[in-house]
């Protein structure tokens, strides 16, 4: 198994392997907010946004799409062009933009349903009010689909960068899940 | 124009707080040793005897605990009342350790917010806000336990990785510098210590795959004096088999020296945080202190050998940082069972029965271990202060039950001492858990855990508050708690110990005996060690009451100082 060593060398090496040539911060936020949203609205339901979102956890995100530690047939190749200082400089620009009002749905029961996995599972311990801080990502207000689907991702272990919330999400039934994302939808931070 | 305006808004401020200066004044002629806006190092040599101030987050140099005064005692500790009650603007987990210089206190909250009042009153003198980076790394919580102050400046490690020094006066920032890469998982909960113009601090980053250190600043100027990695880079040690105990650790020695070879030392990534104040000796110009798990937590296959020195007591030169000693309780540990509590310094008896200077440290296995000071070894350990089961199965990835639970039998508490009854008070945790493993490479930084710690949701969890004869290492007392215990405990001259719960509730036992004399609904957890002063006479015992984030106890933002009613 030689494999750890591998990744532990190119995790510590001060210059990735990687920068993409010719990089102008304006053509590639131009590629993002074409899937991400111009005005920070997605253009579907299940893109995240990313407008407004933590910087260090955009960063963190583009890294880990980049090693292959978070797998998405988008987002891998086009994270994995950038180096770290290039995807700071792009974390950074959609950190610094306003969270987009997108109006959330959910339906009745949702709430009882989410406490219940949100009681069981101590989500406030890390995430508190839901506002993200750092290495925490922003879920008021997330779009329902993507929240959905990256909470199903984390459970079934299709989402890898993050075991912490794979384990915990082992005990989330389906059901519990789709509440879930429902209810954060429709958390508003004032 | 803007360095006008900003003399202007000086201005108005020294004006504002002239009525607090004032006040501050007052209260001077209260003091034992020193002036009132500096703190000596004489003062802080002899805070052990220093009735009036505490001076240190664990009293003295020597972490003890033990408070000198004795007008709130045994015989009237149940007139003990809340003095004044202080909310801080944060309602988060509180681990403040108070301290107080002549009538000033200093505490913090969360998020790294400093708080400078009127240690009669509770009226607030100063607020410092952090202005916090972008990239803060907390796994239990955005927790502080407190500030270090000397001469006219107070000193606080932040969850950015920074130390800062404020004026004392005014809470006025003097200067700030980086510890270590946040980026990476380095981070500050600690209060650091301050001797001889040096500040001392160790790191959080032990679930993030950090290199741990600690590390000697210049008081004055900030400025990086020595740093003591506490991973060397030759990690691999003896490869001993058995713990401090004598029990079987169940390594694959053959298989541990298969991946060395092929993977090389794991020393860049080993974890190694330092999570509590060292002790401080004088007399031989020596620190020592604790240092925490290997990283990732219950992943051994990507770092063999016995990963040196995670999990030790460990001696160094307090000028220089050199190595000196090292005594280590568990080698290539898997359970997270690792050293926190802060060391103490108080003369014990060997194996002959001679009164040595000693060292005692509170496991996260449930023992009190008592160490010689001269080179580390081991004089004995304790009894058991928690119930320990199935030590030590190895995690798997259905997970193995094993008592005590990854929270330890003692957290980061301190524990505190009265060294004429020559006991160790120590707060316990039983919290039955399942260790489970799943590999994973590292993760530049992000959270490593190689696995899971999960609590057994159909057992029984509580705490205990337990006495240690520490020359014996019998149990001399235990009293059960309703849930596991955090935060820590003040032993004082009056015969008492004092310690909260996650339940609100704070007590004062017997110190002899662990009757309980007197208590206290706090409103929200009291997860914070207490500390005691005497102003104008008059002896007060503060804690906070903030809650906790790591076992999700009711939040607060209290600080409540006692004192005995009229
Ligand atoms: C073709 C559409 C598309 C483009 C172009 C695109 N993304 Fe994405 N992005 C997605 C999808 C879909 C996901 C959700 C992936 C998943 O579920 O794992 C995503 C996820 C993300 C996430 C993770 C968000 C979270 O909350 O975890 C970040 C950060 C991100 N994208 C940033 C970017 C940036 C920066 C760019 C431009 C350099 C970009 N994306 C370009 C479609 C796109
Ligand atoms: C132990 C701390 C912890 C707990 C408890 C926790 N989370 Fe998380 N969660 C995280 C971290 C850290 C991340 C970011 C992971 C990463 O960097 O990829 C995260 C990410 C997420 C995401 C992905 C967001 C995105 O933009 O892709 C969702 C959704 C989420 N958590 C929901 C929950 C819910 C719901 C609960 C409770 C049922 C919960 N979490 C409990 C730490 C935690």
């Amino acid at each position: 198994m030689k494999l750890p060593l591998l990744v532990l060398a190119g995790c510590l090496a001060a210059v990735p392997a990687l920068a993409k040539d010719n990089f102008v911060l304006e053509d590639e936020v131009a590629l993002c907010t074409g899937c991400h949203g111009e005005d920070g609205v997605p253009v579907a339901t299940d893109y995240p946004i990313i407008a407004g979102q933590q910087y260090f956890y955009i960063f963190t995100q583009l890294r880990d799409f980049g090693a292959g530690r978070r797998e998405n047939e988008t987002m891998t190749p086009i994270a994995a062009e950038y180096d770290r200082d290039q995807a700071k400089e792009i974390a950074q620009y959609f950190a610094d933009k306003p969270w987009p009002d997108v109006p959330g749905s959910s339906q009745e029961g949702d709430r009882q349903l989410a406490e219940k996995a949100m009681t069981a599972a101590e989500c406030s311990a890390c995430h508190g009010k839901w506002q993200g801080d750092s290495r925490i990502p922003r879920l008021a207000g997330q779009q329902v689909d993507y929240l959905a689907t990256t909470m199903l991702d984390f459970k079934s272990k299709t989402r890898k960068n993050a075991p912490d919330m794979s384990n915990l999400m082992a005990d989330v039934s389906d059901d519990e899940i789709h509440a879930l994302a429902r209810y954060l939808s429709t958390v508003v931070i004032h | 124009m803007k360095t006008k305006a900003l003399a202007a808004a000086a201005a108005i401020v020294l004006c504002s707080h002239a009525g607090s200066l004032w006040a501050q004044d007052e209260v001077s002629h209260g003091t034992l040793y020193g002036d009132l806006q500096n703190v000596t190092q004489s003062m802080l040599n002899r805070a052990s005897g220093d009735g009036n101030n505490f001076l240190h987050a664990n009293g003295n140099y020597q972490q003890t605990r033990y408070y000198p005064a004795s007008q709130i005692n045994t015989g009237n500790v149940k007139n003990l009342r809340p003095a004044w009650i202080f909310q801080t603007e944060i309602v988060d987990s509180m681990e403040t350790s108070p301290i107080v210089v002549n009538g000033i206190m200093y505490v913090t909250t969360a998020f790294n917010h400093v708080y400078a009042l009127d240690a009669r009153t509770g009226q607030e003198i100063w607020h410092y806000t952090h202005a916090m980076g972008p990239v803060t790394t907390y796994c239990c919580g955005p927790n502080n336990r407190g500030v270090a102050v000397s001469g006219d400046r107070v000193f606080m490690g932040t969850l950015d990785a920074k130390l800062v020094a404020l004026d004392a006066k005014t809470g006025k920032q003097l200067w700030e510098t980086e510890i270590a890469d946040p980026e990476l998982g380095y981070s500050e909960t600690m209060a650091p210590t301050v001797v001889d113009d040096m500040v001392l601090i160790g790191t959080n980053g032990g679930e993030y795959g950090i290199r741990g250190f600690v590390k000697a600043f210049d008081a004055a100027s900030g400025e990086l004096k020595w740093t003591f990695n506490t991973v060397p880079e030759d990690s691999v040690g003896v490869w001993a088999t058995h713990d401090a105990t004598g029990r079987d650790m169940l390594r694959d020695i053959e298989a541990e020296k298969a991946a060395l070879a092929s993977m090389g030392d794991p020393y860049e990534t080993l974890g190694g945080g330092v999570w509590q104040n060292p002790a401080v000796d004088l007399e031989s110009r020596r620190i020592y202190f604790v240092v925490g798990n290997p990283s990732p937590d219950l992943d051994g296959s990507l770092r063999p050998g016995d990963n040196l020195y995670t999990d030790s007591l460990v001696s160094v030169n307090l000028d220089t940082g050199e190595y000196i000693c090292h005594f280590q309780y568990i080698a290539h540990d898997v359970w997270d069972l690792d050293a926190v509590s802060p060391p103490i310094i108080t003369t014990v008896k060997d194996a002959e029965g001679n009164d040595v200077k000693g060292i005692l440290h509170g496991g996260k296995t449930g023992h009190v271990y008592v160490h010689k000071a001269d080179d580390c070894s081991l004089i004995r350990f304790s009894e058991a202060m928690v119930p320990q089961e199935n030590m030590w199965v190895l995690p798997t990835a259905e997970g193995a039950r094993m008592l005590p639970g990854a929270n330890g039998g003692v957290e980061w508490s301190p524990m505190a001492t009265d060294p004429n009854l020559h006991m160790a008070y120590a707060i316990n945790l039983h919290q039955p858990m399942t260790y489970h493993v799943e590999s994973t490479p590292y993760p530049e930084g992000k959270i490593w855990l190689g696995g899971a710690f999960k609590v057994i949701p159909e057992e029984e969890q509580w705490g205990n508050v337990t006495a240690v004869d520490y020359n014996t290492g019998a149990i001399a007392w235990q009293v059960r708690t309703a849930e596991p215990m955090i935060g820590g405990i003040l032993a004082t001259a009056g015969g008492l110990v004092f310690t909260g719960e996650g339940n609100g509730l704070f007590k004062a036992y017997d110190s002899s005996n662990g009757g309980e004399l007197w208590r206290f609904q706090a409103g929200a957890g009291v997860n914070a060690p207490p500390s005691s002063y005497t102003v104008e006479g008059r002896q007060y015992i503060v804690v906070a009451a903030g809650g906790n984030a790591q076992l999700n106890y009711k939040r607060g933002n209290n600080i409540i100082a006692f004192a005995l009613s009229d």
